[in-house]
């Protein structure tokens, strides 16, 4: 930065080449990162945008939007294909989760955003622990009884025992093929109701705090639904697209979509989520638990740094 | 059973692969049309308006969103008419925003050529909610 200026605030003010080239750079790996885990990137995006770039929280936000939309749509392009998501069940949880987000803008300005900030962060560490506390229980592929593999591989009509009897009746149940374990491994859902009801909850957080939508759903699928870690993170990468694009449209009325700095970004993320849902091919599902927990347990501390700071 | 079954007591394959392979398809033409007009747009700016995109330096103006660029349909359509690189870009982050959509019309449209009502309805009601939510946040801004 040979012809860095600076401003009255002594902040560096770069050009407008040097500003998309560290955007695209920083988006490449928050769109990897992002279609992995099944977060939209917006941890990542956000505080750069803000922080380091002293940016209107507005755009930064507008940005940020965007940046979900892109990871959505570009991991989702591989996973759905590849049947890593599971597709009726992200149609089915975009009820609770869509109408979740509407409801969360409409209460907007009514709790105190400091105790949302602390509930959600402490949400998110228990969440954490009890995702790492899973993890031994997973020998093959996730968490599938044994005698519901037995059960399932015999094709016999009748009750999974961990799966739940609305999970039956909506054909939730299926299976995906792990590259990296060379299976294909069955999976039951369970308390599908209560899923529903958590997925309507993150809806209304994440339309509250405009942040976080992805951190949420990810353990709902996991610990209520006991659906396999990778499908889980898949299936939340979709679900967050439809939720964004919603209120993306809002920020692109309201002129909170800034080209220069959206554009940079949304390429970046693009790149980045395309190669990050390859590794959820070949990534081994606990180590993609890890992975997940460290970010979760990052945004964890954010959150309720945010709530008492 | 020689192949593994997909499901469990299911009276319907689980998003068939049918269904997934249109939504895929979908969501990729969507990915990469919007990636095509992203980069075309920066492209075009840094040719055309070198002022805007690489002379001059991020002013604070900028820094603080007040800056004028598109943000309406009819402003994105003049913009592009002029050979504006910021409305070309725009455009490309409408197709990315637009993108999700087109994959649940996709699967609405695949669930119910497969008889797969209760789908195909869940997959409406959705996008009834989304459409809502655009309607009432286009009026509200």
């Amino acid at each position: 930065m040979s012809d860095c200026t600076y401003n009255s605030d002594r902040m560096c003010i770069v050009t407008m080449v040097e500003l998309s080239s560290v955007l695209f750079g920083v988006s490449v790996l928050a769109g990897a990162l992002g279609s992995l885990l099944g977060l939209g990137g917006g941890f990542v995006i956000v505080p750069v945008l803000t922080l380091v770039f002293h940016l209107d929280i507005r755009l930064a936000i507008g940005t940020s939007i965007v940046a979900v939309v892109a990871t959505s749509s570009a991991g989702a392009a591989r996973n759905v294909t590849e049947s890593i998501t599971n597709l009726r069940v992200a149609t089915f949880l975009a009820l609770a989760t869509t109408v979740g987000a509407l409801t969360g803008a409409e209460l907007a300005g009514v709790f105190d955003a400091r105790f949302l900030f602390a509930l959600f962060g402490t949400v998110l560490a228990v969440s954490g622990v009890q995702m790492l506390r899973k993890r031994p229980a997973q020998v093959v592929g996730e968490a599938v009884p044994d005698k519901d593999l037995v059960l399932m591989a015999a094709g016999r009509e009748g009750r999974a025992g961990g799966g739940g009897r609305l999970a039956d009746r909506l054909a939730l149940h299926s299976a995906y093929d792990d590259e990296a374990e060379g299976l294909r491994v069955p999976y039951v859902v369970a308390n599908t109701g209560l899923g529903l009801g958590l997925m309507y909850l993150a809806g209304i957080l994440s339309g509250l705090l405009g942040i976080g939508s992805g951190v949420l759903k990810v353990p709902a699928m996991d610990l209520a639904m006991h659906i396999p870690m990778k499908v889980s993170t898949a299936t939340s990468n979709l679900l967050i697209g439809l939720t964004a694009a919603a209120s993306a449209v809002v920020y692109f009325a309201r002129g909170d979509i800034d080209p220069l700095i959206a554009g940079p970004v949304a390429i970046g993320i693009l790149i980045g989520a395309t190669q990050g849902s390859r590794w959820l091919s070949s990534i081994r599902a606990d180590r993609l638990r890890v992975l997940f927990v460290t970010v979760l347990g990052l945004v964890a501390v954010e959150m309720i740094w945010k709530g008492i700071g | 059973m020689a192949s593994p079954v997909i499901g469990y007591g299911a009276r319907t394959p689980p998003s068939p692969r049918g269904v997934r392979a249109a939504v895929g398809r979908v969501l990729r033409v969507g990915v990469v049309v919007s990636a095509a007009l992203l980069l075309t747009g920066y492209v075009v700016g840094l040719v055309a308006e070198p002022g805007a995109f690489a002379s001059h330096a991020v002013e604070q103006a900028h820094l603080a969103g007040r800056a004028k660029f598109p943000h309406s349909l009819v402003g994105v359509w003049d913009g592009i008419g002029h050979g504006s690189g910021e409305a070309i870009i725009v455009a490309g982050v409408l197709i990315l925003i637009l993108t999700p959509v087109a994959g649940l019309v996709t699967s609405a449209v695949a669930f119910s050529r497969r008889r797969d009502w209760l789908f195909a309805a869940i997959s409406v009601a959705v996008l009834s909610v989304i459409f809502g939510s655009f309607v009432a946040g286009w009026l509200s801004a």
